[in-house]
């Protein structure tokens, strides 16, 4: 219904801008001077992808995998983590809202490869579609579920005993980064699988990165839990840095001078990818 | 051997196809074993050619050994008193084994869909050998992957402490585990259809994977859940193999092992044959 209804509009108002005697000329000039409106085309296409993602189940997914992730690191490394002084609930938090933010990216690649893949974009292309209305629809799409895996792992994080304690405006700020990580993560994953040939291997591909920046961080363990010739890396490595500033937005409150690394890191991955996600949708194969 | 030249066009066909002179009965064990011999070698091929397979099989559970020792091992060895290795190596290879026979399920979904079961079932073939050869193919799927994560395994510090008997003893008792748990992912492939059951089967791997005397001792885990992480049948795998590398009791957990296994085959074989018949005719 919504794809529909904002057209009918549009056309009857056109049809009356433009209202001639005949109505025949009136329905061929309505073809000819309808312009393309991307808020509407946004509308639809945004709704069409959460709609398929509905469908296909992709949101108990996203609700599942924190789950799978918080009861899985928490329960055993609870007490092996204690014996160094370490709350782990409070402590796990960020990687696994960083995790799940990773999935939605992953998943994201995947739809924009089958769009790919099917032939969508290409149509879309020879429609007076608005250029960058199918990828920002998606990256929304993806927005929506990642609203939906936060709150998840938010939960389930309450329920092991993580607690914001650093006021409302760090949680705040602590929910807003991890979706502009998400929206990041996204955007570099549409243009991976935009540009990508098959949509397994391209999850495959990217689960690579994940596991080993997910897991060399110090998401899951202190920096000192890890051999010496490897810290200085999984200290810098960005993962790491969003945990640290989450940390503290969950606790404490973070200073610019945690923060910093971050934003850098955030700002300067959106200025690669932003670029190559419009290059990758605007190019014709 | 005269193979079958066919001449056409000027091209002749170099295929070394079986001489059709092989006069058993389609029902006869020389048939059988022939035929999931032909049907193992096929799978093997497929399996070694395919990108994503081997990565799956092969280079994730190497990977994620590597990282469970970077990440994880000073702080659980540390916690625990011994290396984490001797935990870890065992866990990973069971996993390996795990998902590998998930992916090669997904595969068999395929070849259902496809219409390649079918065609095989309108050849003159021993009914069980699609189902056997598929089973040997997996048990040295499993070899492999156990041998590959023991190598990476010993860069890391495993030892085989226990002289050759154990350590060959140790990388055959994967085999059996895997056995059982191909069976499992065999049948709910075949009875599936569209549903992602077997997609839903690696959720539960996941689980297991974090819930095993491997990852952290079974001391580690609240105690309300420790009797159903030490029952489960990973951490029965997982004590053998420790108790056969890095020592300690070997007879109950590998009794248990095969158990676990045994039963796995014992429950699910009859209706895995059921289903593959079904996708066979009906696919």
């Amino acid at each position: 219904m919504t794809a529909t209804s904002p057209r009918v509009r549009v056309e009857s108002n056109s049809v009356g801008g433009h209202s001639a005697s005949n109505t025949r000329s009136a329905t061929r000039a309505v073809h000819r001077k309808r312009s393309p409106s991307g808020f509407v085309q946004w509308q639809v296409l945004t709704a069409r992808s959460v709609w398929t993602m509905v469908r296909h189940g992709e949101l108990v997914v996203a609700v599942i995998a924190p789950l799978i992730f918080t009861v899985g690191f928490y329960l055993p490394l609870k007490f092996v983590m204690q014996l160094q002084g370490i709350d782990y609930a409070q402590f796990l938090m960020p990687i696994i809202v960083l995790q799940a933010m990773a999935f939605t990216a992953i998943s994201a690649s995947q739809r924009a490869s089958a769009e790919s893949l099917s032939g969508f974009n290409t149509r879309l292309q020879t429609m007076p579609v608005v250029g960058a209305v199918p990828l920002v629809s998606r990256i929304s799409a993806g927005v929506v579920r990642s609203v939906v895996s936060l709150t998840a792992a938010l939960g389930f994080g309450y329920v092991i005993g993580f607690r914001f304690s650093a006021g409302i405006g760090q949680a705040v700020l602590f929910c807003a980064f991890a979706l502009a990580i998400s929206t990041m993560l996204s955007v570099g994953a549409d243009a991976i699988g935009t540009l990508s040939k098959s949509p397994e291997s391209t999850s495959q591909m990217l689960t690579l990165p994940q596991l080993i920046l997910g897991m060399a961080s110090c998401g899951f363990v202190p920096e000192s839990g890890f051999p010496e010739w490897i810290r200085p890396w999984v200290r810098n490595q960005p993962i790491s840095q969003f945990s640290f500033s989450m940390r503290d937005m969950a606790e404490g409150g973070v200073s610019f001078h945690v923060l910093w690394p971050s934003l850098a890191w955030i700002v300067g991955l959106l200025v690669l990818f932003v670029p190559l996600a419009l290059w990758a949708n605007s190019r014709r194969s | 051997m005269s193979t079958p030249t066919v001449e056409t066009g000027g091209q002749v066909s170099r295929l070394d196809f079986p001489e059709p002179n092989l006069h058993f009965a389609e029902n006869s064990l020389r048939a059988l074993w022939t035929h999931s011999l032909i049907q193992c070698n096929r799978l093997l091929k497929r399996w070694a050619r395919d990108p994503s397979t081997m990565i799956q099989a092969l280079l994730y559970p190497a990977l994620t050994l590597l990282m469970f020792r970077i990440v994880l091992g000073n702080s659980i060895s540390a916690a625990t008193g011994s290396p984490s290795v001797y935990g870890t190596v065992p866990m990973i290879a069971l996993v390996g084994a795990m998902f590998g026979s998930i992916v090669s399920a997904v595969g068999l979904k395929g070849e259902k869909k496809s219409g390649l079961l079918s065609r095989f079932a309108t050849t003159p073939t021993h009914r069980a050998s699609g189902l056997l050869g598929r089973m040997m193919a997996e048990a040295i799927r499993v070899f492999a992957t156990t041998i590959v994560i023991v190598a990476v395994g010993m860069a890391i510090g495993f030892r085989f402490n226990q002289g050759i008997p154990s350590a060959i003893a140790l990388l055959l008792l994967p085999i059996a585990f895997g056995i059982g748990f191909a069976v499992m992912v065999t049948f709910l492939a075949t009875i599936a259809g569209e549903s992602p059951l077997v997609e839903v089967v690696s959720i539960g791997c996941t689980l297991l994977m974090f819930f095993n005397s491997g990852f952290v001792p079974v001391a580690a885990y609240p105690p309300w859940l420790q009797p159903i992480v030490a029952a489960q049948p990973m951490s029965c795998a997982v004590d053998a193999m420790r108790g056969l590398s890095l020592g300690g009791p070997v007879l109950v957990p590998v009794l248990q092992t095969l158990a676990w296994a045994l039963g796995m085959v014992a429950v699910f074989l009859y209706p895995a044959i059921r289903g593959y018949r079904r996708a066979a005719e009906t696919g």
